[in-house]
């Protein structure tokens, strides 16, 4: 391809790119800046006050930390769920249990987030389909929404779709036949799996906990949905910044330090998963 | 010998229940979702009387709702068009081009891909203001644009670096313009790469709730935002018949995509 050529080519990408650029410029330098009360207007000098008051804020270390525990725990449970899942997918002896299995995963997947944020309102709801449940059989109700409860459920159920096929797409590149091998030389099948499958399988399962860790991480909709305000992660203090008391500037210095925090934790994620997967090769 | 062979291959029943019991939690929404919006209230699944199809009626009437539904749907269909117009482009400069950057260009744009909504949302939502532009259809559409386009760019990065290019060098070589051979010989090869693009984009469109949460006004909302302030005022399972549309839409798009792609294939390019 010929260089003109390529570079107007480029050029859509290029001006999406420049976009980018100036809407991140512009987010750092009205982080800068501090709000008018009660309107859009922001006003100078530009100073670190937005960030020396949250560095300071015991509110913003603990939505931190409970991001950080919820993406851990969520991560955690996706690999001890979705493997068995993952595996399945990928060595079902019949074309139609895995064709049923994708079906079911990518309906789900498209059905969008609130769709399922609001069927975990009705199971999980204190009127809903558990307390219910429990009720009929005369126990006491119990709270699984407005806590960390109904929060770790939704956003694994939203989560595990992206876990399973990830490692799924990891797991149908090894073949059975070292299994098999394992197997007919008279291994048992806890033997095989653990060291036969499950070391060929380290760089996918690495692959898939980096992406479910980082979905989780930025998680929005479902700590805000199922939170009820009661769980604070970095991404609903944002949305509470603006929504109370429209601070953009406050909560766009959140946003920087989140972003900070964000890629500073997947460069050191990024490197481990690395080291991962030049270990099993 | 070979009955030992295919006990091997299988996975052990347990191993099958733990993987069923994981597709099960991760299905299980969509049926009560459907459940509700047949019943009588939120919480009277299937209780007394006959399925109902009121909160369908309160949806399709509700001003709101249709207005919303009406800008995610038309901001969707943008978004997909000069997703994909952006998109083609660039997929073939990142896998055919030669000018150093190239790869630097894609992780530059698949940046949205990487922060989270929120991030994208606030830095949006600051820009807009600073510049007086002000939230509203077309900023939730760029950001939309630049959301989506990460997703369309996998599959048909992928489908285009699966193809022959000596193809196209034939049609070249027997005096095709460059444009040409690209149009009657690559572009037709491309469709896969292109439905499953077009589809992420849309459904990213249509769906997404952390940037868009930053950029509706009053004036201006999209379906996820208008449901959840739905949901925040009102206590009936109108939300229920909205989500109930949205799965069949969903399920429409995945068996389009079983007949035209194969479900298998569509993994392949995502």
């Amino acid at each position: 391809m010929r260089r003109p050529t390529g570079l107007l080519l480029a050029f859509p990408a290029i001006l999406v790119v420049i976009l980018l650029a100036a809407v991140f410029a512009s987010v750092v330098s009205v982080s800068l800046l501090q709000a008018d009360p009660g309107g859009a207007v922001f006003h100078g000098p530009a100073s670190l006050r937005n960030y020396t008051r949250l560095l300071g804020s015991a509110d913003a270390w603990r939505s931190v930390s409970n991001t950080l525990r919820l993406s851990g725990i969520v991560t955690l449970i996706c690999l001890v769920c979705g493997f068995p899942l993952a595996r399945l997918l990928a060595r079902a002896s019949s074309a139609r249990t895995r064709r049923m299995i994708l079906f079911c995963l990518m309906a789900t997947f498209f059905s969008g987030g609130v769709t399922r944020a609001y069927a975990w309102l009705i199971i999980l709801g204190n009127r809903g389909l558990i307390n219910q449940s429990l009720q009929a059989l005369g126990l006491p109700s119990v709270a699984l929404i407005n806590n960390e409860t109904g929060v770790v459920t939704a956003m694994l159920n939203f989560v595990l779709p992206f876990f399973v096929l990830t490692l799924f797409s990891a797991l149908r590149t090894i073949p059975d036949t070292l299994e098999s091998a394992a197997r007919n030389l008279g291994a048992s099948r806890a033997r095989t799996f653990l060291h036969v499958t499950l070391p060929l399988s380290l760089p996918g399962v690495a692959a898939s906990c980096f992406l479910c860790f980082a979905l989780s991480l930025g998680a929005f909709l479902f700590p805000e949905m199922l939170g009820g305000g009661r769980v604070q992660v970095l991404a609903t203090a944002i949305y509470d910044r603006i929504q109370t008391t429209y601070d953009v500037p406050s909560a766009a210095a959140l946003a920087m330090l989140f972003l900070l925090l964000i890629l500073c934790l997947l460069a050191v994620l990024g490197a481990a998963r690395q080291v991962v997967t030049r270990r099993a090769t | 010998m070979r009955r030992r062979i295919d006990h091997a291959r299988a996975v052990s029943p347990l191993a099958a229940a733990a993987g069923l019991a994981t597709l099960a939690f991760v299905v299980i929404p969509l049926p009560f979702i459907v459940l509700s919006a047949i019943s009588h209230g939120s919480y009277r699944l299937l209780g007394k009387g006959s399925p109902t199809l009121e909160w369908f009626r309160n949806f399709v009437t509700n001003d709101r709702f249709m207005a919303a539904l009406g800008n995610s749907v038309s901001i969707a269909l943008i978004t997909t068009a000069v997703t994909l117009l952006i998109g083609l482009p660039t997929a073939v400069v990142v896998t055919r081009g030669t000018f150093p950057g190239r790869r630097l260009l894609l992780s530059l744009v698949s940046l949205p891909l990487l922060i989270p909504g929120v991030i994208v949302g606030t830095a949006a939502l600051g820009f807009v203001a600073q510049t007086g532009i002000g939230p509203g259809y077309w900023p939730i559409t760029v950001a939309m644009v630049c959301a989506a386009l990460p997703l369309a760019l996998r599959p048909i990065i992928a489908n285009l670096s699966g193809l022959d290019q000596d193809q196209e060098k034939a049609a070249r070589n027997l005096g095709a313009s460059p444009l040409r051979g690209f149009c009657l010989v690559t572009l037709p090869q491309l469709a896969p790469g292109l439905l499953a693009g077009g589809i992420f984009a849309f459904i990213e469109a249509m769906d997404n709730f952390s940037i868009a949460a930053f950029l509706t006004d009053i004036n201006t909302t999209t379906l996820p935002i208008e449901a959840y302030s739905y949901i925040r005022d009102i206590d009936d399972p109108t939300v229920a018949a909205m989500a109930t549309l949205l799965i069949v839409m969903s399920v429409l798009i995945v068996m389009v995509l079983d007949r035209l792609l194969g479900l298998d294939k569509f993994l392949d390019l995502s």
